[in-house]
């Protein structure tokens, strides 16, 4: 998509260096990734690590999406997270049929009678579906044994409902605060939605089992985490390279303009709606891609992580990086996610102050709000900022 | 001249404040048109109304040849039609450069995939150049607009104005902050403009209109009070007693 939509602007990374030097360094960090990994090379980075390094990456390339449609478009939108987990469900669904339909296939070759398809169908649908009562294939899963279809979906279901979604709110001139909480009410609804047992993706059981990938069964799993976390970072890289173009030039103007003064805008005779959608519906595509490379290193997806919280993480990630700028958005992801896994997973050490304990699953977001009041106040421009502060100092 | 703008029975009313009170205008093309009154006589509120910025709870706002009604056209429609305007305090885009600026001003189509694939070419880059030295911003081009001194930044704007071509152009107290040589260099580049093209100029300082030299509305209290020639206008009573003798 980045190479067809590129011709028209040559010199592009010519004029933008700080593209190819971020392509440059990503590049270098997943060869040395590789080299470390157990699936190719030293194995000094486990293979759990490795998908932690490899979610990182899908964070980083949503906070880059989000960077756009809030820091460069000035739309804050707190459910970039919806789109995402869409599309960890979108390939889940795929991952978890097919799979499905290798153990059904394989258990029903000793039967006497050849089973019918239907039979099949059934059997995997009892099989999916039991955890919540149903026997019954949903209606919605009927692309699920096509992998092409299935990726289709994942960018089509995504895209259309931030059209239609970006289409009555920008049309009706929501905006600013209104239009965050319109958002969270998106994600919200959806979540819950989501939780419910009856709507066709097994309620809070959600879907699991997705780190397996059907065909692939007989390759370790540190093959296919380093897989992933090449593609993961492809992503990053074709994402970063797309949003760069697309905030640069002409258009870029007018997107920055639309931030600073909308009315402004279309006294210019710009039809501010249109642009916005674009930016919408864009990063959402992007989001649920970044989601469908996440959730099968992560192996499982239920509606929680499309709780209204996880995108106003996403929002604080990007503050915290500095927005405006996209390789903030990848270093306020980056920094943050990690540092989260550390001190939530255990890795930091407890502080015994003989009074008290500071037990850091429990401190670690307190730390993470101190965190975001400090950069608000201190470095408006965030990490990015503080690094544009330090380099153009001789 | 045929009548380019034609507003007639205009009122609006802001919380029970009648700041608009059956206004008629007519703008002919070519013509060059001077708007002055009391402070708070509406003549903003005119503009805001013909923009589309304001809707108005009665009237008419008809353009062009084939009298397309405003009123249910958005500003962008509005301002692609033809219209443009300059603010009475500049609006710039402070954060992006002088050329920036000037460049999305630029008459070009103005969807969003027009614009992404957008490829500035010798004419426009010519264009650009052409009228940064029309408004004395030449050597300011790769400079943030918020850097600007105010008179720059009038400038600009006067500037992506005149980028956006249009057929009508809006003035609103395009002076306010300029010094005597930069007054006249304004009335310069208004007349010219006038020439071929409808300009509507609203403005407080009469040496201003006088150097004009063209057709007077005074507005007051949102209807028009006198029009003709500044001449003709200055000797009417009732505008001597609401905004000359003050
Ligand atoms: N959006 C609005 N809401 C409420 N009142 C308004 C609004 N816009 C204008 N007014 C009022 O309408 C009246 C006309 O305002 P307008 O700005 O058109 O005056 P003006 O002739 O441009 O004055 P000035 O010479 O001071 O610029 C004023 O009393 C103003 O307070
Ligand atoms: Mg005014």
């Amino acid at each position: 998509m980045a190479k067809v939509t590129l011709a028209p602007r040559k010199g592009f990374l010519s004029e933008n260096p700080s593209v190819l030097r971020f392509l440059g360094l990503l590049t270098v960090f997943t060869l040395i990734v590789t080299a470390l990994s157990e699936g190719f090379g030293a194995g000094i980075v486990s293979t759990s690590f490795l998908k932690v390094l490899g979610m990182t990456l899908c964070l980083c390339l949503i906070a880059v999406a989000m960077d756009v449609v809030w820091g460069y478009c000035g739309i804050l939108s707190l459910g970039h997270f919806a789109f995402f987990g869409l599309g960890g469900y979108g390939i889940g669904m795929w991952l978890m049929y097919a799979r499905t339909e290798g153990i059904v296939r394989e258990s029903l070759a000793n039967a006497p009678i050849p089973a019918t398809e239907g039979e099949v169908r059934d059997a995997i649908a009892t099989q999916i579906f039991s955890v919540v009562g149903s026997t019954e294939l949903p209606f919605i899963w009927g692309f699920a044994h096509s992998l092409t279809l299935q990726l289709l979906m994942i960018v089509l279901v995504p895209g259309l409902l931030a059209l239609v979604f970006g289409w009555l709110a920008f049309r009706s001139r929501v905006t600013g605060v209104y239009l965050s909480i319109l958002t969270q009410a998106m994600t919200l609804a959806l979540s819950l939605y989501l939780f419910q047992n009856d709507t066709g993706l097994r309620g809070n059981n959600g879907l699991s089992g997705l780190q397996n990938i059907p065909g692939l069964l007989h390759l370790p799993q540190s093959t296919i985490a380093l897989w992933f976390f090449w593609a993961s970072a492809l992503a990053l890289g074709l994402g970063y390279l797309l949003f760069a173009w697309l905030v640069s030039g002409k258009f870029g103007s007018v997107v920055r303009a639309i931030r600073d003064n909308e009315s402004r805008v279309r006294f210019l005779g710009y039809h501010v709606e249109s642009y916005k959608l674009v930016v919408f519906t864009v990063t959402a595509i992007v989001s649920a891609i970044a989601g469908a490379l996440y959730y099968p290193q992560a192996g499982i997806i239920n509606p929680a992580e499309i709780a209204p919280i996880t995108s106003i993480y996403l929002a604080v990630w990007v503050a915290i990086g500095g927005r405006g700028r996209l390789y903030g958005a990848v270093i306020g992801a980056a920094t943050v996610s990690l540092l989260s896994s550390w001190f939530t997973g255990g890795g930091a050490p407890n502080i015994d102050l003989g009074f008290y304990e500071i037990v850091w699953t429990d401190w670690w977001l307190v730390l993470l709000g101190l965190g975001f009041v400090a950069v608000t106040l201190f470095f408006p421009k965030g990490i990015g900022g503080l690094f544009d502060y330090l380099v153009r100092k001789p | 001249m045929s009548a380019l703008l034609e507003v007639s029975g205009v009122s609006v009313t802001f919380d029970g404040f009648r700041a608009i009170n059956n206004l008629s205008i007519s703008i002919g093309e070519p013509e060059l048109r001077a708007v002055i009154g009391p402070n708070g006589a509406g003549k903003t509120t005119f503009m805001d109304i013909v923009t589309g910025k304001t809707k108005p709870d009665e009237g008419r706002v008809l353009w062009g040849e084939t009298s397309m009604n405003l009123l249910g056209m958005s500003e962008s429609a509005i301002a692609r039609a033809g219209i443009g305007r300059k603010f009475q305090k500049p609006t710039v885009f402070e954060d992006q450069t002088v050329r920036e600026n000037l460049a999305m001003a630029l008459r070009n189509k103005r969807g969003p995939f027009d614009v992404l694939f957008y490829k500035p070419n010798r004419h426009a880059r010519a264009r650009i150049a052409e009228l940064a030295e029309e408004i004395g911003l030449s050597d300011h081009l790769p400079r943030r607009a918020g850097d600007l001194s105010h008179g720059q930044k009038q400038w600009l704007e006067i500037g992506m104005l005149l980028a956006q071509d249009p057929r009508l152009l809006l003035v609103d107290e395009p002076a306010a902050g300029m010094t005597p040589a930069e007054r006249e260099h304004t009335t310069e580049l208004l007349t010219r403009a006038a020439q071929t093209r409808a300009v509507v100029v609203i403005e407080h300082d009469m040496e201003f209109i006088r150097r004009l030299n063209c057709k007077v509305t005074v507005l007051h209290e949102g209807s028009v009070l006198a029009e003709g020639s500044l001449d003709h206008v200055t000797q009417n009573q009732q505008v001597i007693d609401v905004y000359l003798g003050r």
